[in-house]
């Protein structure tokens, strides 16, 4: 079993250590500093948490997110088409975007995340993946002033990230993950979840991750088998029911497990999260889990994060049948 | 509870207020910065929120605003001002929330409940500066409960009903105090509809139950169509709303089923440095007047003014006082 992070990272450390990052956001607001120094800020704090995944003994890591105020503006704003709104609660936590509204036609202008990945991966020890946001997720967190159905919104939204996906790869990602949280909210809607999913993969040779989080996949499994991509990630802890509803059919994917709560403080034991690999491991065979949180941890401190990623680690390796 | 048998300790038409914060100035901030390096004794501090206090109670009066906030210029946080000072909390970190902006984030660790009165003598100095009325601010149960981390409870409705019970005590204090508004803000209402909604009926139930005074809960951002009509279940006279932000949209939803509780009508936008023109505060004034007649109208910005600057904050609610009253006068004529 390896261990991987399913994307953001706490951007600032715990008091008194100076959040680098926030600061330097207000020093731009005020004109003290350009968007060339917050850029530099922003690698900077993106090789200290590469590190700190590597320190806590993660296999397969992500540049943190560092650079996103949201999984939804950093994409819309690189996208031509979208124009930026006011703040929404996204799903069901006390965290905000701004809401991209798409007023003209969605085209790919050239690559988003590329050079992000790029930083990264030759500023860490450990692999890295990209995280790019899902056609579906980002369709149903914007709003639609041109297209007029979510069919072809979803349709025009896969087209333009194949394009980042084929990017990414030329780059040299050996995997990609898309987030997908949004399909929870609007299981009925697979049929169009499906035939994005074929337009957005098209032509990746790369290490397809799927990922799902904030709930369970009721309505979905095992529907979601069919899909063309190599990793589907379940949250274990929104969704807890997930336990039993993936024992409805023979999971025949790599399995990303987020078993980590990655939404409350209580520090999991390495006993706990071993025993929970194990119940992962009757689901699908070993060698072909990731086990994580069970969404990105920026819902979290600093601190709280580093700790939990440890107990990750050791709770892994304990299943794997070393010592803790 | 109908809107006409409620308390209406101002008899004008279309009454302005404001949600409960306002910018705290550079002064003040500084203060802060200096007590949590220790550099400052936290009395001298409080002479500062003070000092400070009085200075927005002076400028609401000048702006002729009819119901008064105390500008919440001893608050760092809207959770944690109370998880600081109830028992069964700690502080747990940093958390984002957006942009650049960070909370600190309590979660529950232990049992939680009053040690005492928690806004009280904060009203009570507030409401000494002025002979208009200030209302009562308090922070909802279920807001309380859904932006901390729940290490103890087994569930969140024991968190919720436990919370409910000592905020109820909190508002039954700020009564005997001699608040006549009393406000509950729920801005996390609406984060788990489906699933929760019950529960945060219930909780307000408990929270303004035997009161006397007016009860208003302020809801903010997330999908208010899917908690409405459910939303008008709530036990308060007044649901304070945003409705600038998306260019009132939320009317059509008002349209049908009616709205039968007083509205707290957000006319201005929180989250921008643009003050809104008196003609745009008008018109969206006389828009919402095909959907809700005056009597259960107040007039107020979309949310707390924390986030923008003194003269930002100034210049939106002098646009805000001046469209109303253009608008009084047409109803009057």
């Amino acid at each position: 079993m390896k261990t991987t992070v399913v994307g953001s990272y706490p951007k600032i450390p715990d008091p008194p250590a100076p959040g680098r990052w926030r600061s330097s956001v207000e020093k731009l607001q005020r004109g003290e500093i350009t968007r060339e120094d917050l850029h530099r800020i922003e690698d900077e704090v993106t090789a200290e948490v590469l590190h700190e995944q590597a320190d806590a003994g993660v296999d397969l890591l992500t540049d943190g997110q560092i650079r996103w105020d949201d999984g939804f503006t950093y994409f819309a704003r690189g996208l031509a088409g979208f124009t930026i709104n006011g703040l929404q609660r996204y799903f069901d936590t006390n965290v905000y975007y701004r809401q991209p509204v798409a007023a003209a036609e969605i085209a790919w202008r050239g690559p988003i995340t590329v050079a992000d990945y790029q930083f990264a991966a030759s500023h860490s020890t450990r692999p890295v993946k990209p995280v790019v946001t899902g056609p579906f997720t980002l369709a149903v967190l914007s709003k639609d002033e041109f297209y007029g159905t979510l069919d072809q919104f979803v349709m025009a939204l896969a087209a333009s990230l194949n394009k980042e996906l084929r990017a990414l790869a030329a780059a040299g990602a050996t995997v990609i993950q898309v987030d997908e949280p949004g399909l929870l909210t609007r299981r009925d809607q697979f049929p169009l979840f499906r035939r994005a999913s074929e337009a957005l993969w098209d032509g990746i040779t790369a290490t397809r991750a799927l990922y799902t989080y904030f709930g369970h996949l009721d309505g979905l499994y095992p529907a979601l088998l069919d899909l063309p991509v190599d990793v589907i990630g379940v949250d274990f802890v929104a969704g807890s029911r997930n336990w039993e509803i993936l024992r409805r059919a023979r999971f025949t994917k790599a399995l990303g497990a987020g078993l980590l709560d990655s939404r409350n403080t209580r520090l999991e034991s390495s006993d706990e999260i071993a025993a929970q690999c194990r119940k992962a491991a009757e689901i699908a065979p070993a060698d072909t889990l990731v086990i994580g949180p069970s969404a990105g941890l920026e819902f979290l401190p600093r601190r709280v994060a580093r700790r939990k990623l440890e107990a990750l680690v050791s709770g892994v390796r304990l299943a794997n049948g070393g010592a803790a | 509870m109908t809107p006409s048998a409620t308390p209406t300790a101002v008899a004008t038409l279309l009454p302005t207020t404001t949600v409960g914060s306002f910018p705290k100035p550079p002064y003040l901030l500084e203060a802060r910065r200096k007590v949590a390096r220790k550099q400052m004794a936290a009395a001298d501090l409080q002479a500062l929120e003070r000092r400070a206090t009085e200075d927005w109670i002076r400028r609401q009066e000048e702006l002729d605003i009819d119901i008064l906030v105390d500008g919440e210029m001893y608050r760092g946080d809207m959770v944690a001002f109370f998880a600081d000072q109830m028992d069964g909390f700690e502080i747990a970190g940093l958390v984002r929330s957006y942009g650049n902006r960070y909370y600190p984030k309590p979660v529950v660790v232990k049992p939680v409940g009053r040690r005492g009165p928690l806004t009280v003598d904060w009203y009570n100095f507030a409401q000494g500066l002025t002979p208009r009325p200030v209302k009562g601010m308090l922070t909802g149960p279920y807001t309380i409960a859904e932006w901390s981390f729940n290490e103890y409870y087994p569930s969140r409705r024991e968190l919720v009903m436990e919370l409910a019970r000592a905020i109820h005590d909190e508002a039954v204090d700020l009564e005997r105090a001699g608040a006549r508004y009393i406000q509950i803000d729920e801005p996390a209402i609406h984060t788990r509809p489906d699933e929760d909604f019950d529960l945060a009926v219930e909780a307000m139930e408990v929270v303004t139950r035997g009161l006397k005074s007016y009860t208003i809960t302020h809801v903010c951002y997330g999908d208010v169509p899917k908690i409405y009509p459910a939303m008008l279940r709530l036990a308060v006279n007044q649901i304070d709303l945003a409705l600038k932000n998306d260019d009132f949209a939320l009317l059509e939803t008002f349209r049908s089923p009616r709205f039968t509780k007083d509205i707290g009508l957000g006319v201005l936008d929180a989250h921008s440095h643009r003050a809104e023109t008196p003609e745009e505060v008008v018109d969206g004034i006389r828009r919402t007047l095909d959907v809700i007649p005056a009597k259960q109208i107040q007039v107020s910005p979309d949310c707390g003014l924390k986030t923008r600057t003194i003269d930002e904050t100034m210049a939106k609610l002098a646009s805000m006082v001046e469209g109303t009253r253009r608008v009084r006068k047409e109803l009057t004529a």
